[in-house]
């Protein structure tokens, strides 16, 4: 390959696209296995697993737009709505479950007030947990996290496939950096975190530093990476 | 618009319900994710049952995994073998069940013979009637997503640049990564623990306590399976048919090349609609149960 400012744009493009899936992970509001039994706010699963499902949707609405536009903002802009569609479905219908099966109202237990509807939380805890549901500021922090995932996720894309014209290698290169930097993140917050309203959100700066590490030492190999088959 | 692209985005939907609700019962039957550790807790904690313990991975590896075999082997009939598509879709997800089944065996195998300190014994009975019905859910949910991925591919327009076994690990992943959010909560949540107080999430001292006694006898993976089918499996299919279908009618109703714009302030919409809807939900739950009667803080409800 040639090394000209291209690649250097490339690079950068990729690193900032790994800084934002490693940010936008503090974003979601992750309860882990002890969520699934409504013993904690958020949803019930695993952080990576979940920017994983979320950015992944983003990434192929994102790879569907690239195969018709080369318009940098389209294609990062469906990233992100992607994303954001996954992870808000996901949420609702889990709401219906906390909502309508287990009979639960939704409260966070890191905060005495929600911050955007102004709800009281501790009365709603339930006793011997540590908050249950998806309250309004988990919702939106999370619609944000996606969206940040989304956006990453097609940034590193976007580069990828301008370098190796090759969809397919760029989809799962870019599905690697991904698990790389959500996993460092996911570190960062020890597996759970309720949103940006959560103490552990102010280590964001941690998993900020790693990210750029690993990202940029990932960022150098994909840039020298070459076609498999076909190609640019 | 095309009332083609159109029917194909409908149908796409509806195979990605009958995916998501096929994979959170697959899950279910199998203990699998998240109420994993309740069914691991509870032998440990004096409560052996007869509930069956597969936790092969987190799900949506485990489904990413099931997903991408099922494709890989439709593809290369297809591209190689020049196989019809149903026949070459229905042989790979064939051959993912048959992975799963040997996978989910040694992993009810392996989990219960190391809790044989804890009196856990390995019922055979179980295996020999449990274990086909994990495989054939299994196999509905790679079929249904192997289909989707080759209506992206080969049929809709525009055709999606990824092959198939790659939009089949992705949607594998997503699929998986909804059952674990949003079934598991079913499962988990409520029918693991019935008999605690309704209306609250599992106190941390009740941890391990599972309900081992059915509706007739001793409760099984199959009883919980018909639970899960009630609410959780379909919840499960509407979140993964939701996240499918509005991320392809978005842009098959809007041209992605000249109607880019249109296409991405529609998603936008479908956002903000989730948002309000889940202020909704929050709102009138609180409303309806109201705060617990034990808390003695000083903040007001």
């Amino acid at each position: 390959m040639n090394f000209d400012i291209n690649t250097i744009i490339y690079f950068l493009e990729i690193v900032v696209g790994g800084l934002l899936v490693g940010i936008g992970v503090h974003f979601v509001p992750v309860g882990g296995a002890p969520a699934a039994m409504a013993q904690a706010t958020g949803i019930g699963t695993g952080t990576v697993q979940l920017a994983a499902g979320s950015g992944l949707t983003g990434l192929l609405s994102a790879g569907l737009m690239m195969s018709v536009t080369d318009n940098i903002w389209a294609i990062v802009a469906t990233g992100a709505v992607g994303a954001m569609i996954m992870m808000d479905a996901t949420m609702l219908t889990g709401s219906w479950i906390y909502a309508y099966a287990v009979g639960a109202p939704f409260a966070s237990a890191k905060v005495n007030y929600d911050p955007i509807t102004m709800y009281s939380q501790p009365p709603y805890v339930a006793p011997g947990t540590v908050g249950q549901g998806i309250p309004t500021v988990c919702f939106v922090s999370g619609t944000i996290g996606a969206a940040m995932g989304g956006v990453g996720g097609a940034l590193i894309y976007y580069p990828l496939v301008l370098i190796n014209g090759n969809p397919a290698q760029s989809a799962i290169f870019a599905i690697g950096i991904f698990f790389v930097d959500a996993v460092l993140a996911s570190w960062n917050i020890q597996g759970t975190i309720e949103g940006f309203h959560d103490p552990k959100f102010k280590k964001w700066p941690a998993a900020f530093k790693a990210c750029l590490v690993a990202t940029a030492i990932l960022g150098i190999v994909a840039v020298l990476i070459t076609p498999i088959v076909g190609g640019a | 618009m095309d009332a083609f692209g159109m029917g194909l985005c409908a149908a796409m939907g509806a195979l990605a319900t009958v995916a998501g609700a096929s994979e959170d019962i697959d899950s279910d039957i199998g203990s699998q994710s998240n109420p994993n550790s309740q069914v691991q807790l509870a032998a440990q904690v004096g409560n052996p049952h007869r509930i069956y313990n597969k936790a092969i991975a987190g799900e949506p590896p485990s489904n990413a995994l099931w997903c991408t075999t099922a494709a890989i082997m439709a593809y290369m009939l297809i591209e190689t073998f020049h196989m019809p598509a149903l026949f070459a879709i229905a042989s790979g997800a064939a051959l993912a069940a048959l992975f799963d089944g040997v996978m989910s065996t040694s992993a009810y195998f392996g989990r219960s013979a190391s809790q044989a300190r804890f009196n856990q014994w390995i019922y055979l009975d179980i295996v020999r009637y449990t274990t086909p019905s994990i495989m054939a859910h299994v196999w509905i949910t790679s079929f249904c997503i192997t289909t989707i991925a080759y209506i992206q591919v080969y049929v809709l327009t525009p055709h999606h640049p990824f092959p198939i076994p790659v939009i089949a690990l992705i949607w594998g992943l997503t699929v998986g990564a909804i059952g674990s959010s949003v079934g598991d909560i079913h499962y988990g949540g409520e029918r693991e623990f019935q008999w605690r107080l309704f209306g609250q999430g599992l106190n941390t001292m009740l941890s391990g306590q599972i309900v081992r006694k059915a509706e007739a006898g001793l409760r099984n993976s199959i009883d919980n399976a018909w639970f899960c089918a009630k609410f959780g499996g379909p919840c499960t299919g509407m979140g993964f048919g939701l996240t499918v279908f509005l991320d392809n009618w978005r842009t098959t109703v809007f041209d992605p090349v000249t109607q880019a714009g249109a296409a991405i302030a529609m998603g936008c919409i479908f956002i903000l609609i989730m948002n309000l809807y889940n202020f909704y939900c929050e709102t009138s739950a609180r409303r309806k149960y109201g705060p617990y009667p034990g808390y003695k803080g000083d903040i007001a409800a």
